[in-house]
C-alpha cells in the first residue's frame, strides 16, 4: 500500500547547477507590487524549452 | 526542515530544502512528525505508532516507515539546508546589473483613493509628469546597466500613468527601436485605475504590454468607498465597463484584475466573487499597505477573517475548476516544476539592486514603495547609483539576512519578504513584517493544496 504520493517538483539542489542566470521576472514588478513571492514565477530557462 | 499541515481534505508534507511536496496518509503524517520532532529510533517509532493505530497490522506500519525512510534517503524528506553559502552569490555575480524599472511617468492621479500608499500619486512631493527626455534616459540607463540580461522589464506606474499616455507611447516606440541593436527585449506592463482607458489605450496595451494590471476592489460599495475622484464620487460605474472591454479585447493575453483589501473588507472573497461575476478570471487581491493606526490598516482581529478567506478562496478555485469555469489568483499560481532556481529563491526580491523605481525627475529609488523617502534615494539616471551605503543595505537583503526567515518553512517561497513592508512595519529593511508573513504562509499552504488537488483530486473521486 502506498502511504505517500509525491508531487513532481523542481529539485532545488539540482537547480543550483545551471541556475542563477537572472533572466527571471522581478518578484513583484508586474502584479502585486506589495509582496515578495517567487513561488509563482517561471524559470526563463525552463520556459524557453 | 519539514512543514506539515492538513487542508482541503489532504495531509500535506513539505520538505522545505529539497522543495518536495508529499500527500500522505495519517500514519505517514504522524511518523514524519515524530521524526521531525527528533525521534530517529525506528523501533521506538514503530512502537509509538502501534499504540496510536492499534487496529493497523504491524506490517502496514513498518511498510509506511520504510517508505518514509526511502524518501529521506532519496533526499526528499529531511533534506538539509545547504544553500546559505550561495545567498550572496547571485547578487555578487550580477552586482551593478539592473534589469527592471518601475517608471513613475505620472506623479499625479485622477482618483483620490483613501488608502493610496503614494499619497494620491504625489509620493509626498509635488505633482509632476515624466518628460520623454527623462524617460528615454531611463531606458538608456536600463540598457547600459543590464549587462548580459536580455529580458528587461519596464512597468508604467504612477499615480495614474495614462495621465501621461503620449509619453508612454513614445517611450515604448523608442525602446522597440533600440531592441535589435542592443540585443535586448523589453517587457512592458501598465498599471492603471481605468479612468482614461479607451480604445486607443486598449489597442496599444494589447499590442505592446506583456501584462496589464487593472485596479478594481470588487464590490461596488467597497470600491467606491475608497476609489473616488476629487469630487468624492466613486469610480466603479465608470471603470468596470472599460475594464470589461479591455479584457475582452485582450484576447487571452495576460492581465490582473487587482484589488486592495483593507480593514473595511477583510471578507475580500466577496469582492473576488464580484470580479468573477463581472467576467474577470485573472485576479489578484492584495492587503493594503499603510501605516499602523491608519483607519484602513488591517487589525489583529481581521487576521482570522482574512486567513479564512484564503482557505475559502482555495475551495472556490477547486470548485470552479471542476465545473469548467476556472480562474487564476496571482498568489496561487504556484509552479512546482518550472519555478525559480534556488539562487532566485534565496536572493531576495532585487529591489535597490536589479530593480529600481524612477521618478518623473529621473531620481532612482530602491522600489516604487520607497519613492519620495529621501534617505532612500539611490542616485539618478544620469549619474547612476551614488548612494552606495543604501544600495549595500538592499544588496544584503536575502533569505538568510533575518533570523526569523532562517527558521521559517516558507522562506524558499517568499525569498525573504518585502523590504518596504519590513521598513514600514519595523523601521528597518531587514525587519520582519510578521502580519504579512502570516498571510503569505497561509497563501502558500492554500496554493500548494490547490495544485495537489489539480493533480490528484480528480483521480481520487
Amino acid at each position: 500500500m502506498t502511504h505517500i504520493k509525491t508531487i513532481e517538483t523542481r529539485n532545488l539542489c539540482d537547480s543550483a547547477k545551471n541556475g542563477g542566470c537572472g533572466e527571471c521576472q522581478t518578484s513583484c514588478q508586474s502584479a502585486c507590487k506589495t509582496s515578495c513571492g517567487i513561488a509563482n514565477q517561471q524559470c526563463e530557462q525552463k520556459a524557453d524549452k | 526542515m519539514i512543514h506539515q499541515y492538513k487542508l482541503g481534505g489532504y495531509s500535506i508534507v513539505l520538505d522545505v530544502c529539497s522543495g518536495s511536496v508529499h500527500v500522505v496518509d495519517d500514519v505517514a503524517y504522524d511518523i514524519i512528525a515524530l521524526m521531525d520532532g527528533g525521534c530517529d529510533d525506528r523501533e521506538a517509532i514503530l512502537a509509538r505508532m502501534g499504540e496510536r493505530y492499534p487496529d493497523l497490522p504491524t506490517g502496514e506500519i513498518a511498510e509506511c516507515m520504510e517508505q518514509v525512510l526511502a524518501l529521506r534517503d532519496a533526499g526528499k524528506l529531511f533534506a538539509p539546508d545547504v544553500f546559505e553559502p550561495m545567498a550572496g552569490e547571485l547578487k555578487e555575480r550580477t552586482s551593478g546589473v539592473v534589469k527592471a524599472l518601475c517608471m513613475h511617468v505620472a506623479h499625479t492621479c485622477n482618483l483620490n483613493c483613501a488608502y493610496c500608499f503614494a499619497s494620491q500619486g504625489k509620493y509626498h512631493g509635488e505633482r509632476a509628469v515624466m518628460s520623454f527626455e527623462v524617460g528615454k534616459q531611463a531606458l538608456d540607463f536600463l540598457v547600459a546597466h543590464s549587462g548580459t540580461r536580455r529580458n528587461l522589464e519596464v512597468d508604467f506606474f504612477g499615480g495614474e500613468p495614462l495621465m501621461n499616455f503620449d509619453v508612454v507611447k513614445r517611450l515604448v516606440a523608442y525602446a522597440r527601436s533600440i531592441e535589435k541593436e542592443s540585443g535586448k527585449h523589453f517587457r512592458f506592463t501598465l498599471t492603471t485605475n481605468g479612468m482614461l482607458v479607451d480604445d486607443d489605450v486598449i489597442n496599444f496595451a494589447n499590442r505592446e504590454c506583456h501584462n496589464v494590471v487593472l485596479s478594481l476592489d470588487g464590490r461596488k460599495a467597497i470600491h467606491d468607498a475608497c476609489r473616488v475622484d476629487y469630487a468624492g464620487n466613486g469610480s466603479w460605474d465608470r471603470i468596470v465597463p472599460k475594464f470589461q472591454r479591455f479584457v475582452e479585447k485582450r484576447g487571452g493575453k495576460g492581465y490582473y484584475m487587482r484589488g486592495t483589501f483593507t480593514h473595511a473588507n477583510p471578507d475580500f472573497l466577496e469582492d473576488i466573487k464580484t470580479m468573477l461575476d463581472l467576467g474577470f478570471d485573472q485576479l489578484s487581491m492584495e492587503p493594503v499597505v499603510c501605516a499602523e493606526g491608519d483607519p484602513a490598516a488591517l487589525t489583529e482581529a481581521d487576521l482570522p477573517v482574512v486567513l479564512k478567506q484564503y482557505e475559502d478562496l482555495a475551495r472556490l478555485m477547486i470548485e470552479r475548476r471542476r465545473e469548467g469555469r476556472p480562474f487564476t489568483f496571482y498568489h496561487y499560481m504556484i509552479d512546482l516544476t518550472g519555478g525559480p532556481c534556488v539562487y532566485k529563491r534565496i536572493s531576495g526580491c532585487g529591489s535597490g539592486t536589479e530593480y529600481m523605481a524612477v521618478t518623473p525627475w529621473g531620481d532612482l529609488y530602491p522600489c516604487h514603495q520607497f519613492v519620495g523617502e529621501e534617505p532612500f534615494r539611490l542616485g539618478d539616471i544620469w549619474h547612476g547609483v551614488t548612494n552606495d551605503a543604501v544600495q549595500a543595505r538592499f544588496a544584503a537583503c536575502n533569505v538568510y539576512a533575518r533570523p526569523e526567515c532562517r527558521e521559517c518553512w516558507a522562506r524558499l517561497y517568499c525569498s525573504g519578504g518585502c523590504a518596504a513592508n519590513a521598513w514600514h512595519a519595523t523601521g528597518s529593511v531587514n525587519g520582519v513584517y510578521k502580519y504579512g508573513c502570516e498571510l503569505f504562509k497561509k497563501r502558500m499552504e492554500c496554493a500548494i493544496m490547490v495544485e495537489i488537488d489539480r493533480q490528484f483530486g480528480e483521480s481520487d473521486e
